[in-house]
């Protein structure tokens, strides 16, 4: 009786560990123990994977590379930083275009974000780098791939801001009339800060997609991060271990990101709601 | 409980679709990259066809197998061949000591040379002209003519791209002094684009040999591939493929006194 009452206990102590209560926080201790158990499974998966092929790996070969290796990561985080302010500024003007009174441009916004929302990256970097680059004479691949990578954000970050002014309500506008607010100073004190509270977090996240998405300009050899990679895999033919390298790079990058991401939503909806 | 039986299921059913995922008994698998016209590519109905198709083909019959031939970027033809997705590689590929590393070749079955097209507007004459601070080199991505200048030309600036239309563009619009890649490429694309670029034919290095690309250690398919080459030769296989794709490509080789693909290989 009380061999199975022990058997019973430390059962569900077992389970405890395993196991968080609805609506509750996992406690730290739960949260190493498992993160450390998912891990390994998904470590082991792997190595199972590569053992059923009989495959070695040998990371080795890439340390000869590394100078490359960090002239690319510099290019990838330049091309995304600056590829980012620029992609807000278009989204930006596009999302204020398409609510625009004056039909032209705001067909134009809508047009603009259509397309390249509705057509993937690939045609676009070889159709604005070859036809439309090579007419109006940007031949620099840097600043190519910076321009053809911030028109198709743009596109992503006009209808997370449309979104974003679409969610003001109507009455604040009423509202701000009212108190004899300018329509400029509606925009800037009233719509504008609300805005970017909202859209923040939903930026945040695109700014992971944008370092993601820069990976396609290997295409026309801006020599990034996955260009470089590409082009080590030619030559030393080490493709497995230079594109689980690759994973990992792109990963420091997109991962803090993801994590601001979390902890800004969390901070938002938490005002939001009082 | 419900959650780990649903996930339990889940694995079961990947286990099972993976398992399907598997060739047909007997069935030789042959790994092309179908984008090197009249070699390896596609007709109009998107078979594979071309001299490596026919090759493949011939080879399965000699060997009593059927032949189903599997389409994978050049990248990916190597690792498809490391990890046993496929049986042999047969793609225009250059026997060289880099791939030897990862693979084992059969006998060379052809031959080629590297070719330069150069831009109209470039003073580019000879290879050696593209070394030098300020001139850019178009290849293809893990091509021999991207080993060739990564080795030889490391005063040029080099873009590596992934597909051929790409490097052909780069030269055509002067964005790029020259492509380097073999004749018979360099010819029909000055063919195409006689106003903005020029062929440079000279050879510039070694003859290139093209080999039959087998997982390390397979010995058994190498011993029976190689004796299919010299079979094929002397039937005058290749013979029967060059007239069937090659037949205008031959006759301009003959005129510029080019060696053909299929001529004294092993010899």
């Amino acid at each position: 009786m009380a061999l199975s009452f022990c058997m019973k206990r430390s059962a569900m102590d077992i389970r405890k560990l395993f196991v968080k209560k609805e609506n509750e926080k996992a406690k730290p201790a739960q949260v190493i123990v498992n993160m450390v158990l998912a891990l390994a499974a998904i470590y082991l998966f792997f190595m199972l994977s590569l053992k059923r092929l009989d495959m070695k790996l040998d990371f080795s070969l890439l340390w000869k590379f590394r100078i490359r290796y960090l002239q690319g990561y510099k290019t990838t985080v330049m091309l995304s930083i600056v590829s980012l302010i620029l992609s807000l500024v278009i989204g930006f003007i596009s999302a204020i275009g398409s609510r625009s009174n004056i039909l032209p441009i705001s067909y134009i916004s809508r047009i603009y974000v259509q397309f390249i929302r509705g057509t993937p990256m690939i045609m676009q970097v070889y159709l604005f780098f070859y036809i439309v680059g090579t007419a109006w004479g940007i031949s620099n691949r840097f600043l190519a791939g910076v321009l053809i990578l911030s028109i198709f954000e743009g596109a992503y970050i006009s209808e997370i801001f449309r979104g974003g002014i679409e969610s003001i309500d109507g009455t604040q506008l009423e509202a701000a009339k009212a108190i004899g607010l300018e329509p400029g100073q509606t925009m800037r004190l009233v719509i504008l800060p609300q805005i970017i509270k909202r859209t923040l977090p939903s930026l945040a996240g695109q700014f992971a997609s944008i370092i993601k998405d820069s990976s396609l300009l290997s295409l026309i050899s801006v020599i990034e991060l996955t260009q470089t990679s590409r082009e080590v895999s030619a030559t030393n033919f080490a493709v497995f271990e230079v594109y689980m390298f690759l994973g990992l790079l792109y990963l420091t990058l997109t991962f803090p990101i993801s994590m601001f991401t979390k902890y800004m939503e969390k901070r938002f909806s938490y005002e939001n709601r009082t | 409980m419900k959650k780990l039986s649903l996930l339990l299921l889940l694995i079961m059913i990947s286990s099972l679709l993976f398992g399907c995922a598997g060739r047909k008994a007997g069935e030789l698998v042959v790994g092309m990259e179908l984008a090197y016209p009249p070699f390896e590519t596609k007709d109009e109905n998107g078979e594979p066809v071309g001299v490596s198709v026919d090759f493949a083909k011939a080879f399965g019959e000699y060997i009593g197998r059927p032949v189903r031939i599997e389409n994978i970027n050049w990248d990916g033809l190597i690792p498809a061949l490391e990890t046993g997705k496929v049986d042999m590689v047969i793609s225009s590929m250059t026997i060289n000591e880099s791939r030897l590393e990862k693979i084992d070749f059969s006998k060379p079955y052809a031959k080629a040379l590297l070719a330069l097209l150069v831009n109209v507007d470039s003073d580019v004459e000879k290879a050696e002209d593209l070394n030098r601070e300020g001139k850019i080199v178009a290849v293809k991505t893990g091509s021999t003519g991207h080993i060739y200048a990564e080795k030889h030309l490391t005063n040029a600036e080099i873009l590596s791209l992934p597909d051929e239309g790409a490097c052909v563009t780069e030269v055509v619009q002067g964005k790029a002094d020259a492509f380097i890649y073999d004749q018979l490429t360099i010819y029909r694309n000055h063919e195409r684009n006689p106003d903005t670029t020029k062929a440079v034919y000279i050879p510039f290095q070694d003859v290139e040999y093209w080999g039959v690309g087998v997982k390390k250690g397979n010995t058994e398919l190498l011993e029976k591939l190689n004796g299919f080459i010299d079979k094929f030769y002397e039937e005058g296989g290749f013979d029967k493929i060059t007239e069937k794709y090659l037949k205008e490509e031959k006759e301009a080789f003959d005129r510029f006194n080019f060696e053909w693909f299929f001529t004294d290989v092993n010899k």
